[in-house]
């Protein structure tokens, strides 16, 4: 409870931050809303001339592409650890937050929150829509709750993978230049799973489980049966992989009291 | 009670060394050597409830190690640490809330919001009551003279203003022990004054157990009844800051300026038996005589006899010196 009212207020504090600055904030919304509108048409024209791929419709493509924003609009938000590395560990930043009394990750956390990546979710739901209405799904009331439930399950899976991988700074010294390369890795969730190689296939399912973020949840939307399992256990590989990054995050921690690199 | 406990407290590091050149770097890759470095070696001491302690020492003494591992960011390699009750390095959480801490070189605020906003999260994470806070701050803010300060945003103050802010927000919680590291690094004299002037109205009011460190003599003259001396990671010096001032501070400088040039031999020669250590000084013509207690006058009178002065200035040995001195020695006499 303690922890869920520090972080509305410092949502509360973002937020007004962000309103202090009403020049900034007007034109960093209008870039993001223009950013997003290229996106936007730049997605229609790409899938514009795909008509068919391994038994998947342009519209269901784009339906996959439109859920896929969704919890990476949610993910950009709440967990900016792509300069941990400078910021936290090589300008010390991390003795500050180890001498507050919250938890580490909690606070880091809340200290790079992001909240207009939130508006990237909205042409992620404009496309859903488009795609959802050309095809003409139909959805339960319980069909919300579900969303919801993928939507996190498929933001833990990027949070645990890449709070995984601000760890690697508490171990060695050197900055990785895996961060990108993990960005452009979890692109390839955000296509029909059954185009790729079998290898590929395994490693998106289980190693680095970017399918979950992208094309499993977002089958069961478009009622294909054959991935239900799959689309279900999206909030268990959420959890799992979120657990996992959370235990590597302590031992990081731990490791760095030890050498206080 | 006793607010800091240390037993032969240890940290070791292990720093890799690389070889040199291209090869040295591709054997790097294979096996790497590492030297056992001991940033702190066996140091035991305790602090008293209420005291004011300096804890003083050369770049990479072991100072910072040490504070490090006092609140809790670092643990030990060995050896027994009990602060507040607590072993700093077990339920963290609990710990950091009993004490404060502030680091020169760190800001604690955040960049662009202002004081007070900074100063109502940080409530909010110390869990602080509404009364406890107008109450406590009331008094820090007043003391510190930052009320003006506290709708401006923290990129908008002077370093000092910073600085002042950056103490009040440590105290929040008003936690019964404060570690300060550096804390008047880069400030200027009025300043420094208002802070060293806070620091002991503080102790005086609340009781508040505060460990500083510094490179800045005058803080701990100012501030410290007694001082901690730490060289290479060994506690050299622990006593009061009069004692340390007796033993080596003892006797007086005299800086003679010659109306011709003399020779180090001859002053020697002058002041035979009085125990006189003559060093030249930074001018032309001057020379420094380190003079034992009660041997001024006739030091004065000998050379007087045999030279032509142009001036006479006879100082004591500042703190500076005296720390100076000791490092370059290596230990303390007796």
């Amino acid at each position: 409870m303690f922890y869920v009212s520090v972080f509305f207020q410092y949502m509360a504090q973002y937020m007004k931050t962000k309103l202090q600055y009403r020049a900034d904030l007007f034109v960093e919304w209008l870039s993001d809303f223009m950013a997003q509108a290229v996106n936007l048409v730049f997605l229609l024209v790409v899938f514009g001339h795909t008509t068919l791929l391994h038994g998947w419709s342009r519209d269901e493509i784009l339906f996959i592409y439109g859920f896929f924003l969704v919890p990476y609009a949610v993910f950009g938000a709440f967990f900016n650890l792509w300069d941990f590395n400078e910021r936290y560990i090589v300008q010390g930043e991390m003795d500050r937050v180890l001498t507050r009394p919250l938890n580490s990750l909690f606070q880091i956390v809340l200290e790079r929150m992001e909240l207009e990546s939130l508006l990237g979710a909205i042409p992620g739901l404009i496309v859903m829509a488009y795609a959802g209405a050309r095809l003409s799904l139909t959805f339960h009331w319980y069909d919300a709750f579900i969303f919801l439930l993928f939507v996190i399950g498929g933001a833990l899976i990027y949070a645990g993978i890449f709070i995984s991988l601000a760890t690697i700074s508490f171990f060695a010294d050197a900055r990785t230049s895996i961060m990108p390369m993990m960005y452009n890795i979890s692109s390839y969730g955000r296509y029909p799973i059954d185009i790729y190689h079998r290898v590929i296939r395994y490693i998106l399912t289980w190693v680095l489980p970017f399918a979950f973020v992208g094309v499993y949840p977002a089958s069961y939307f478009l009622h294909k049966q054959e991935w239900y399992g799959y689309a279900f256990l999206t909030p268990v590989v959420g959890l799992v992989f979120f657990a996992i990054a959370v235990m590597l995050w302590n031992a990081g921690v731990r490791r760095y009291r030890g050498t206080g690199s | 009670m006793n607010a800091i406990e240390v037993e032969h407290l240890r940290k070791e590091f292990k720093v890799h060394i690389s070889r040199s050149g291209l090869v040295g770097a591709f054997r790097d890759l294979w096996t790497r050597r590492y030297t056992l470095v001991r940033a702190v070696d066996d140091i035991s001491f305790a602090v008293k409830q209420g005291e004011i302690v300096g804890y003083i020492g050369e770049n990479g003494a072991g100072k910072s190690t040490t504070i490090k591992m006092l609140t809790g960011i670092l643990t030990p390699t060995s050896g027994r640490i009990v602060v507040n009750g607590m072993n700093p390095h077990k339920e963290r959480e609990k710990f950091v809330r009993t004490i404060g801490v502030v680091f020169g070189q760190r800001s604690q605020l955040w960049w662009d919001i202002a004081v007070q906003e900074s100063f109502r999260l940080l409530k909010k994470v110390y869990r602080v009551s509404d009364e406890q806070y107008r109450r406590h701050m009331g008094e820090v803010i007043e003391m510190l003279e930052i009320g003006p300060l506290l709708d401006k945003p923290v990129r908008k103050l002077s370093l000092g203003q910073r600085m002042r802010c950056e103490l009040a927000a440590a105290l929040i919680h008003n936690p019964p022990l404060l570690f300060l590291d550096e804390p008047t690094i880069g400030l200027d004299v009025l300043v420094k004054l208002n802070i060293r002037q806070f620091l002991k109205q503080l102790n005086e009011r609340y009781g508040t157990t505060i460990l500083l460190t510094t490179h800045d003599m005058s803080d701990i003259e100012a501030l410290c009844e007694r001082v901690i001396m730490l060289d290479e990671g060994k506690i050299i010096y622990d006593g009061s800051l009069e004692r340390l001032k007796e033993r080596w501070g003892q006797g007086k400088r005299v800086a003679f300026t010659f109306a011709e040039a003399v020779t180090a031999a001859f002053l020697q020669q002058l002041t035979e038996g009085l125990g006189v250590a003559w060093k030249k000084g930074e001018q032309s013509n001057v020379w420094v005589a380190h003079v034992p207690p009660g041997g001024v006058p006739e030091v004065v009178s000998r050379v007087a006899a045999r030279c032509a002065l142009q001036d006479i200035r006879i100082h004591e040995v500042p703190t500076e010196e005296i720390v100076r001195n000791i490092y370059e020695e290596g230990a303390v006499r007796g």
